[in-house]
């Protein structure tokens, strides 16, 4: 067998910098919790202003004073990993994912893409072209062409003699050992692989457990390799970017129409339908406008699947451009072909609320449905909101307060009301500069209904109309 | 228009609630012509003392009383009638607090059982004004209780009122308007909700339903009130401000009586042990001048009545004593010679024959001042010899108010206004320091803030507002109240954040404010290390001295002091100190406690260390302003250097009473919070005027006074404290290594880090002996040195050096190596039931070198440790030995330094020295040979790093080679155009000017150059100080 190994150093950094614009400004990607932010990768315009991996983020702004700041997202990382695990498979059907790594199985490939540096040569420039920055190296066991690859780039070993020789000059902190093996070796004064190889084996057995002789056979080919193997996901994540902007719903349905034909084909491929996809609009500088599309059953017909999408995106508002689309398809249920839909006749009109809400729901969108909900700011212009899921906030008092509030208080005309309760007296609302300072009342005007007023605080008259009581 | 007492009103010590100081709130009600004011804090007496000073300077009424809120019942406030009542509230308080956590409390229906006789009560009713509570508020308060109407412009007043007036009627209860006052005006409520949005731990919007809907809760204008309350309402809380009679004034004080024996006063028991002391201070007789001294200070106590308090401290320094616990006691009171006769100090009034002018005063009335200092380690042994004899309801600590400052400020600000962690703790960096006043822009834009923007606007403001505000109660550092009656009735007593401590409610100024006397049991970690100095001293060198019998004005010692060969010292250590000793050069005792009170904020501020100087080496006339100041000036060359020496000035020269200069004393400390200082500036002009004194001298003066600040050092704390310095100075010139073994196993305390302190003694020739499992026990060691340049013993660096070590772990192996000598490692862990950890550390740490060769085998070796098995033994299988390449000798300086933070190997600059050289770099001996003003490139280990306050952004870097300390002076600019370098560098490179007058040197750093990487990754941490 021989493997080899595609080492992708800056994964993350890749992941993100592939969709900016190429830029000198200095990035960072953070992790940690709030409270001790670290850097978790730099890009070499931050390095270069002394910013480095593992830095408090603190520390780096006491550097640096501008520099762009991106959350390190393992998930979006992983994504990116099983999107190369994806195109690696067409080269292989041997594809083994290891930390910021991909190996693959090439002696049975060779005959189709080889020889070998013809073979590397077109690794290299798919990656390239991906975005990704890499380091890759070939040798008789995937261990080793892990190891091999973060120390000696373009490093090719076809025998287990060279594998030997290759093997005994990696200084133990690139060797990959298991645990903290390397750093107790490294005080005990071992500092290569070959001169670990060389230490009897049941001391080491005793030290280090039994973890480690198998490790090393596991590099060296004296013992079996034990990996997992990739294998394409069940999910679908489709995704198309242009190099222009789009500004308009219109010409997107190109792309669309794209996407959900290869959505059809996949979902022919596998005999199986789709009752819920998502369609992610990426911008440049915002999070992605996600549109849910749901059908009421499981559906595959490309024509339908597009008139549903279509549907959704034309009351689409676009917040900025659009440069990517994505589709992505989870829930993949059986097809089972039928024939109704929303507004057939029948017994639908004697539907109960609930599941009409919840086919208006699947059909308009998930903010379509709103209900009304008390909020806990005091200011009656903020106090009532809309949410998808409506649970009251505790501990709010209940004051009078008017059924129907308007969006926006206006004068009461006409003659002078009476005064059933008040003043009621606001003056909060400081902390967003949207201070106010008003008497309300309950008033009864001429024609006899409630109304809830207000004036300046210690005057009457100049009446503002806020609202109507039922 | 009508009279209004306000008889519900919060200050700002109901800490995250009142958004007023007492003396806001007492200003607003007399401008608003409120006939008395009740200050109510939640169960809480904390701020009643400041509210009753504000009140005296008001001229309006303080009614005392507080709030509670009933875990079983209502809320409800209790006002204080009479002296009764008050002794009532503060144990219910104390009742509440003590069966809570810190902070908090717990009261139910059943601790208000006995009806608090003495005090009226004013029933709160919740929204529905449950009836059963006033009920049964009824059964226990009778014709004491009200039921209290609080308007506040809600949903529906009148409708309240009308509930209200409804219930008192069926239940037959008076009716008296309140105001539930959280503030003294209403624009302080953004700050009343953002400290109700800390209190909740939420953002001011999140907040929005614990949020008061508006900002009523304030001392309204009687006109204002008026409109809300009807008139008999309002009348009726002059009848219930009429009733409350009470005034703290009325606190009477008894110290504990059960010290004096049968038969005796505390006067004769007093002069008894005076006598008795007499005979053992003066075996040969008690000189003429002294016996008329002690004599004097008799009567002077006698007539004051203060001799309890002597009694009292005399008593606890007797059982320390007792304990051979080191101590000594310090202040005004503690420099005269009945307590040198009681033993309370060691500073021999024949010695200093100044310092008895400000032992106590008729005039100025003020309690005596004794701050006793004991060995750090072993002071908790005093304090529960305190509680044990006086029982926890008679002794507690007083409380120290944590206040908010810049820094904190900010940070519940910023978080209350939703800003994210990031940003607060951005903000609260540019804060540090912040005074309130100076404009923060610059540093807001170089942190990359917009200070325009309206949420930093609204931050800055009430940053501005919240700083100053009491935080929450702390424990004092050591002052004890002890009280002949229990505490709580005096003064609520509350739990502390540590086990077993408990606090009164009052600090040391409210104390102060009402004539409560306070012992200060401090730790002192020199006290520590002489302790055990002279413990080795006995032991291994066959000298019994005390701090008292070290012989006195030793050259020698002197001699190293004016050297500036002071590391590891008592107080004349810090880079400022040194650099002051060899200008000052001090010979005798009183030299000593100039050079104490010198190297302080208050004269460098002050500007009177140069003058000093200049006079000392006859470079400028010594001359005084009259001859009435020469008296006081004398000692000093006429610069004012002492806190006593101004007010002593102020009372000669400005015609100031010795009562008054005790004012200007206090307005001194603390005219950075309040202010205040106005006064004293004219009235020092025009009194120094009158006397023919120039303007200038007044001005300067005044400056000088200013300066001195609350860092004005007293000449009777620092004529102790260089008691101290001399001690530790004589043990550290003619006992070296006693004096580092000591010194080594009082750490942690003082400046600097062991590594610099062996250092130090390896320069002066004591051989240092390194961590090793064959010889160590916990605490460093002395051993023989036959072959000592110096006939000293050899230091044997215990366990406690190595980081992580745990003491019970360290005597566990000391005992079992006492029983037989380890041979190998495998017997080491088991015998000493090492486990993996402490086996791994002591493998970093080298200790193992003995018994397995260099690290890398011990390594191999404790790798190789199975745990132990009880039935079968330590039987670690035998194994052939294998070929390790040994560790190079930076290798072992990295390990020494990660374990021990020090390394007895050749000194980490040496193994880099060709390196360094090749890089144009001088070593630090060759700086020394330097001629002044020579531009030169050095480098160094950082060591310190320092930026005083007083010192304008200068810096201050000690850097480390192996020949000894580089002192750097970084100035600003330079600081911050190389910030990287100068924050993080461990090796740093510094051009710079060399600067060497009068055998003090320095650098004054151009360029700064980060050399880290040469380092690998020693950890040679800097200590440093902002």
């Amino acid at each position: 067998m021989l493997w080899a190994c595609l080492l992708l150093p800056h994964l993350a950094l890749d992941g993100v910098l592939r969709r900016r614009p190429a830029s000198d400004t200095p990035l960072v990607l953070v992790s940690g919790s709030a409270q001790a932010r670290t850097l978790f990768a730099v890009n070499a315009a931050a390095r270069a202003a002394g910013l480095y991996r593992g830095q408090r983020l603190t520390a780096a702004q006491a550097l640096l004073g501008q520099f762009d700041v991106v959350a390190y997202d393992a998930e979006a990382s992983a994504r990116w990993h099983r999107l190369l695990a994806a195109w690696a498979y067409r080269y292989s059907a041997n594809v083994v994912l290891l930390p910021h790594a991909i190996v693959l199985e090439v002696s049975k490939s060779l005959g189709l893409f080889g020889p070998w540096p013809r073979f590397e040569a077109r690794l290299r420039e798919d990656l390239a072209a991906l975005g990704f920055r890499h380091r890759i190296a070939m040798a008789p066991t995937a261990q080793a062409a892990y190891v091999l690859a973060g120390v000696h780039d373009g490093l090719a070993v076809s025998t287990d003699d060279t594998l030997q020789q290759a093997l005994a000059a990696v200084a133990l902190r690139h060797a990959r050992l298991p645990g903290d093996a390397a750093s107790a070796l490294a005080a005990m004064g071992i500092r290569t692989l070959g001169q670990l190889l060389r230490l009897p084996r049941n001391g080491l057995q005793r030290r280090f457990g039994v973890g480690l002789l198998e490790y090393l056979d596991r590099l060296t080919g004296a013992g079996p390799e034990l990996m997992k193997e990739y294998r394409p996901p069940d999910t679908l994540d489709l995704r198309m970017e242009w190099t222009h902007e789009i500004e308009h719903v219109e010409p997107l349905m190109f792309p669309l129409r794209r996407l959900v034909g290869d959505l059809a084909a996949y979902l022919a491929g596998r005999d199986g339908g789709v009752q819920r996809f998502v369609i992610e609009l990426e911008h440049r500088d915002a999070p992605p406008t996600r549109v849910v599309v749901g059908l009421l059953g499981a559906e595959r017909e490309a024509a339908l699947l597009f008139d549903c999408a279509r549907g959704r995106l034309e009351r689409q508002q676009l917040p900025q451009p659009v440069v990517a689309m994505r589709l992505l398809a989870r829930e993949l249920p059986p097809f089972v072909p039928a024939g109704r839909d929303l507004f057939d006749t029948a017994p639908a009109h004697a539907m109960p609320l609930e599941q009409l809400r919840e086919r208006l729901r699947a059909r308009l969108g998930e903010r379509a449905i709103a209900q009304w909900r008390r909020t806990i700011d005091p200011r009656p212009e903020h106090a009532q909101t809309t949410a998808v899921q409506a649970s009251a906030p505790t501990g709010i008092d209940t004051l009078p307060r008017p059924t129907w509030l308007l969006d926006r208080p206006t004068p009461l005309r006409g003659p002078a009301p009476t005064i059933l309760a008040g003043p009621e007296r606001l003056e909060t609302g400081w902390w967003d500069g949207g201070d106010l300072r008003r008497d309300y009342y309950v008033v009864r005007t001429r024609a006899g209904q409630r109304a809830w007023v207000y004036c300046a605080p210690g005057e009457s008259g100049h009446w503002m109309l806020h609202g109507w009581f039922a | 228009m009508s009279d209004y007492a306000e008889l519900h009103c919060l200050s700002n010590f109901s800490f995250q609630r009142g958004a007023s100081s007492a003396r806001e709130l007492f200003e607003r009600a007399r401008a608003c012509g409120y006939t008395a004011l009740a200050i109510t804090d939640e169960c809480s007496l904390a701020g009643i003392v400041r509210a009753h000073e504000a009140a005296r300077d008001t001229g309006l009424k303080l009614i005392v009383g507080a709030e509670f809120q009933l875990q079983d019942g209502p809320k409800l406030v209790l006002l204080c009638e009479n002296l009764a009542g008050y002794t009532a509230l503060c144990a219910l308080i104390t009742r509440g607090r003590r069966a809570a956590a810190k902070g908090t409390y717990h009261l139910t229906r059943a601790d208000l059982a006995d009806g608090l006789p003495g005090t009226l009560a004013l029933w709160l009713p919740d929204a529905d004004a449950d009836a059963e509570h006033g009920a049964w508020l009824q059964t226990l308060f009778a014709d004491r209780l009200w039921l209290a109407v609080e308007l506040h412009c809600g949903p529906d007043d009148a409708r309240r009122l009308r509930l209200l007036e409804s219930v008192a009627a069926t239940l037959g209860i008076p009716l008296v308007a309140a105001g539930d006052v959280h503030m003294h005006v209403r624009r302080r409520r953004a700050l009343q909700d953002v400290l109700t949005a800390i209190a909740h731990r939420q953002t001011v919007a999140e907040a929005g339903a614990v949020l008061f809907k508006n900002g009523e809760r304030h001392l309204r204008t009687r006109e204002a009130l008026a409109t809300i309350y009807p008139a008999p309402l309002r009348a009726e809380t002059l009848r219930l401000a009429d009733r409350c009679q009470f005034s703290l004034t009325e606190l009477r004080y008894r110290y504990p009586a059960e010290l004096v024996p049968d038969g005796h006063t505390a006067a004769s028991w007093l002069r008894h042990l005076t006598e008795q002391g007499m005979r053992w201070r003066w075996p040969d007789g008690v000189p003429d001048k002294i016996r008329a001294q002690i004599e004097y200070e008799l009567q002077l106590v006698a007539e004051l009545a203060y001799e309890p308090y002597f009694l009292t401290v005399h008593d606890i320094v007797r059982f320390a004593r007792s304990q051979h616990i080191l101590c000594q006691g310090r202040g005004s009171a503690a420099n005269s010679a009945v307590c040198y006769a009681l033993g309370i100090t060691e500073v021999d009034p024949a010695r200093i024959n100044l310092l008895v002018e400000r032992f106590i005063s008729r005039e100025r009335n003020e309690p005596p001042d004794i701050d006793v200092d004991f060995e750090h380690e072993r002071r908790e042994e005093v304090f529960q010899y305190i509680y044990a004899k006086y029982g926890r309801d008679r002794a507690a600590l007083a409380a120290t108010v944590i206040s908010y400052r810049g820094k904190s400020a900010v940070r519940d600000v910023a978080r209350a206004l939703g800003l994210p962690p990031d940003q607060v703790d951005l903000l609260s960096k540019v804060f540090a320091w912040w005074n309130g006043q100076d404009t923060l822009d610059e540093r807001l834009r170089e942190r990359g803030f917009d200070p325009a923007s309206p949420v930093l606007r609204r931050v800055l403001k009430l940053t501005a507002e919240l700083m100053g505000f009491p935080r929450h109660l702390s424990q004092h550092v050591g002052g004890f109240v002890i009280s002949d009656q229990p505490l709580h009735h005096l003064v609520p007593v509350e739990n502390a954040a540590m086990a077993e401590r408990t606090i009164i409610q009052w600090d040391k100024d409210d104390l102060d404010a009402l004539g409560l006397l306070k012992v200060d049991c401090l730790a002192l970690g020199m006290l520590t290390c002489v302790s055990k100095c002279l413990a080795l001293l006995r032991r291994h060198r066959g000298q019994d001295f005390s701090m008292a019998t070290l012989p006195a004005e030793d050259p020698a010692t002197y001699a190293m002091i004016q050297k500036a060969d002071t590391v590891g010292v008592f107080q004349i250590e810090s880079r400022a100190q040194m650099a002051m000793l060899p200008r000052h050069k001090p010979a005798n005792f009183y030299d000593l406690v100039v050079q104490v009170a010198i190297v302080r904020p208050g004269p460098i501020q002050g500007d009177m260390v140069h003058p000093y100087l200049r006079r000392r080496r006859g470079e400028e006339p010594v001359e005084y302003p009259s001859e009435d100041l020469r008296a006081v000036l004398e000692r000093t060359l006429g610069v004012p250097l002492f806190q006593e020496q101004v007010m002593k000035i102020a009372i000669v020269a400005a015609g100031y009473s010795p009562g008054e200069a005790d004012q200007l004393r206090r307005a001194m400390a603390a005219w950075k919070r309040h202010g205040g200082m106005e006064q004293h500036r004219q009235r020092i002009a025009r009194g120094m005027a009158e006397r023919g004194y120039s303007v200038d001298f007044a001005t300067r003066l005044f400056e000088q006074i200013k300066g001195f600040g609350s860092y004005g050092f007293p000449e009777s704390h620092a004529a102790s404290f260089a008691g101290i310095v001399y001690a530790s100075c004589w043990l550290k010139c003619h006992e070296p290594a006693a004096f580092t073994c000591a010194l080594l196993n009082a750490q942690p305390m003082g400046f600097y880090a062991p590594s610099q302190i062996v250092q130090d003694a390896q320069r002066h020739r004591v051989s240092v002996r390194p961590v090793d499992v064959r010889h160590s026990d916990w605490d460093c060691t002395l051993e023989d040195d036959p072959a000592s340049p110096i006939a000293s013993p050899a230091l044997r660096l215990g366990l406690r050096q190595v980081r992580g070590f745990r003491e019970d772990v360290a005597r566990r192996l000391s005992a079992q190596r006492a029983s037989a000598a380890f041979s190998d490692v495998a017997d080491l862990c088991a015998r000493a039931g090492l486990d993996k950890h402490h086996q791994e550390i002591l493998a970093e740490a080298g200790a193992l070198r003995g018994l397995t060769g260099h690290r890398h085998r011990a390594r191999w070796a404790i790798a190789g440790v199975e745990p132990q098995l009880p039935l079968f033994g330590h039987a670690s299988p035998a194994e052939d030995s294998i070929v390790l390449p040994p560790p190079t000798q930076s290798e072992d300086t990295l390990a020494d330094y990660a374990r021990t933070g020090l390394s007895l190997g050749p000194h980490p600059l040496r193994q880099i020295r060709a390196r360094l050289r090749a890089m144009q770099c001088k070593d630090s001996r060759t700086l020394r040979a330097t001629t002044h003003a020579a531009v030169v490139r050095t480098a160094g280990l950082v060591t310190q790093r320092q930026r005083p306050q007083t010192a304008s952004g200068t810096s201050f870097i000690t850097l480390e080679d192996e020949f000894g300390p580089i002192n750097v002076i970084v100035w600003r600019d330079v600081a911050e155009r190389q910030r990287q370098a100068f924050l993080e560098a461990r090796l740093l490179g510094v051009d710079g000017r060399w600067e060497h007058v009068d055998g003090v040197s320095h650098l004054i750093a151009h360029r700064l150059l980060d050399m880290s990487a040469l380092l690998g990754t020693l950890d040679s941490r800097s200590r440093d100080f902002h």
